[in-house]
């Protein structure tokens, strides 16, 4: 075991690690730009918090132990539930509606696939106390930018809504066989499996030309899929979801981002969870979800007075590898080389010099072991690095990287390579 | 960083010429099957199946085909290797993978079963405490079970099943039953289906919104033939 690491888990270094810590790094600062404030939950709490709500596959993906004093913990598999408990138990009080937002590693015991191992990384928002479209509009448009800030030049946002679902699931007064045996047909969109339930079972004609009318409901066409879907409303709470998709289409209009979204009333992953809006950031040859998000308005209330919530999460592999693909670019596995290699002596005068170029944002590394000029230029040869300096009695003398790979002396002002 | 070395995308040639959708198709016996069905549909002409190239475009270029061994598809599909797939349901039910199954095929017709020694006595399989199973569907054999509340040992093996009980490895089998002459030779019979299997369209999940516009286009291209 001595010098393995567990499955699923991963050591990232160098480029990797840098590319990893940047994308992180610059989808906090837009999300701080829209007003959302930093919040780090702890990496484990108890388990009984962190099921507050989750569903029966990601209860069975969490990593669970004792605490020394018997109480069962688990990591964190996600970070909505920990800013849902946060929320409602000790900033109940604060003025509505408040933002969040963070970046981190969570655990889930899964077989690793693309993007995502056993730890994995997730940066997003939770927008919490608004239960209104614009709130709804506010973290997909968001979501888009996040995606533009990522580096992603293609990209789409399957938007769903989950009590047009949930309303007819009522309005057919089915049993539980029934319900689940439509929820498989519709999540698989399977023909065959649908056909069987409309032979299978007795529906009014209404309420037949209601699910028949499912299949169709999902495409880049939105204002025709909600006129087609208000036609087979059967009950105030299919309309109130019509009604809530307008209002966020209208507002995503605002933000410009609708080109990049596309309706599915069918899309119905996650029942039981969201209470509204959800979806999913799907990207051109990347086969899996890279993000997904939505309203729940249940969660809040499992911790402190019941709020309204909205939010989304992105996985940093994911997009990371997406970003890879559409650019044509992997990292490369090596360090970021500094601008230049330094041998000061340990004289005052060139370490001053060597602060303010670090100062002014250039990357300086000390010689260190006391080598020689040439062993120096050696392993600035081996790992990169396209410049050395010497300190001589009154300046530094630079050393460049040619073309051919040897170095050679400069004269004139220093200078370095963006 | 202008000195920092980046690796090209793999060959950038032949990643612009791949075709759009990519089509992941079994290879052996359903692949004629598969084949004449999209002919039929008009997605593509004769393919040469047994040409080296790894992708076979067809005839405008709009689809390439990839012959993949048939418990491969799903996982292809899955990952947005291939877009859409074609499969049998046992492989598709045993992967556990996450795809859409727009339609069902009108060949492959099979049925996962259970089969046992002609001379077991008549007892309900839910009366063994500990049943062997021998079977290439540990995971659907598995499941079976564990709904009628028997833990049964399942003893994954990848082929001749069948000699599980004749040589004593297993007290069961769970596998393909098409006429059943296989289980008779060997003495078996069948006792209970699991499944009803037959050939099943596939799509990745993310490529089904897309492209949309190419998938639902196949779809209703093979739907009219079906």
């Amino acid at each position: 075991m001595q010098g393995q690491i567990p499955f699923g888990v991963a050591d990232y270094f160098w480029e990797e690690a840098l590319q990893r810590q940047e994308l992180i790094t610059s989808l906090l600062a837009t999300f701080r730009a829209w007003g959302y404030g930093d919040v780090m939950p702890p990496a484990f709490e108890y388990a009984a918090s962190l099921t507050a709500q989750a569903s029966a596959s990601l209860q069975a993906e969490m990593y669970r132990f004792l605490d020394r004093d018997g109480s069962t913990l688990a990591l964190r598999p996600e970070f909505t539930t920990p800013i849902a408990r946060l929320a409602g138990t000790r900033l109940h009080d604060w003025p509505m509606p408040q933002r969040f937002c963070y970046g981190g590693s969570v655990f889930r015991y899964v077989d690793p696939q693309a993007g995502r191992q056993r730890e994995f990384w997730q940066a997003g928002v939770e927008l919490i106390g608004a239960p209104s479209p614009d709130a709804d509009a506010e973290v997909l448009a968001l979501t888009a930018e996040a995606m533009k800030v990522a580096g992603l030049t293609d990209y789409r946002i399957v938007l769903g809504q989950i009590r047009y679902f949930g309303g007819l699931l009522a309005a057919l007064e089915l049993t539980p066989d029934q319900a689940d045996s439509l929820r498989w047909a519709i999540e698989r969109k399977s023909e065959p499996a649908l056909a069987d339930f409309l032979r299978d079972t007795p529906l009014r004609t209404g309420q037949r030309q209601a699910v028949e009318a499912l299949p169709g409901l999902s495409g880049g066409d939105i204002q025709r899929v909600i006129d087609q879907a208000e036609r087979h409303c059967l009950n105030t709470e299919m309309h109130r979801a019509l009604v809530n998709l307008r209002g966020v289409v209208d507002a995503l209009a605002g933000y410009g981002v609708l080109e990049s979204v596309v309706l599915d009333l069918t899309e119905i992953r996650s029942l039981g969870y969201y209470t509204g809006i959800s979806f999913e950031a799907l990207a051109p040859e990347s086969g899996f979800s890279i993000g997904s998000g939505g309203r729940y308005d249940d969660l809040v209330g499992h911790f402190g007075p019941a709020q309204p919530a909205v939010g989304v999460a992105l996985g940093v592999e994911r997009l990371l590898l997406a970003r890879q693909r559409q650019s044509g670019q992997i990292a490369s596995l090596q360090p970021t080389p500094p601008h230049a290699l330094v041998i000061s002596h340990q004289n005052p005068a060139a370490l001053a010099q060597v602060q303010r170029w670090r100062a002014a944002g250039y990357r300086l590394q000390m010689e260190v072991n006391g080598r020689g000029l040439a062993d120096v230029l050696a392993s600035a040869e081996r790992t990169g690095i396209a410049q050395v300096l010497i300190w001589e009695d009154e300046g530094f003398s630079a050393f460049r990287r040619q073309s051919d790979g040897s170095f050679e002396s400069t004269s004139g002002e220093i200078f370095f390579d963006e | 960083m202008s000195s920092t070395p980046v690796f090209a995308a793999p060959s950038e040639s032949s990643v612009e010429s791949r075709p759009p959708i990519l089509f992941a198709l079994p290879k052996g016996r359903t692949a004629e099957e598969s084949l004449a069905l999209l002919e039929k549909a008009g997605l593509t002409g004769p393919l040469d199946t047994n040409s080296r190239k790894l992708v076979l475009p067809n005839a405008d270029n709009s689809i390439g085909f990839v012959m993949a061994k048939p418990w491969d598809v799903p996982t292809y599909v899955e990952y947005g290797a291939a877009d859409v797939g074609i499969c049998g349901l046992d492989v598709l039910r045993e992967s556990g993978r996450r795809v859409h199954e727009p339609l069902r095929l009108p060949f492959g017709h099979c049925r996962l079963s259970v089969a046992g020694p002609k001379d077991r006595p008549d007892t309900p399989l839910r009366y063994a405490s500990q049943p062997r199973i021998a079977t290439k569907y540990p995971r659907l054999a598995q499941e079976f079970f564990r709904k009628r509340g028997v833990n049964a040992e399942v003893i994954g093996l990848s082929g001749s099943v069948e000699l599980g009980p004749v040589l004593g490895l297993a007290d069961l089998i769970v596998d393909i039953v098409e006429t059943g002459s296989t289980l008779r030779a060997n003495g078996l019979v069948e006792i209970r289906t699991i499944l009803d299997v037959q050939a099943v369209l596939i799509i990745n999940r993310a490529a089904y919104q897309l492209k949309s516009k190419q998938i639902q286009g196949i779809i209703e291209r093979i739907r009219a033939v079906i």
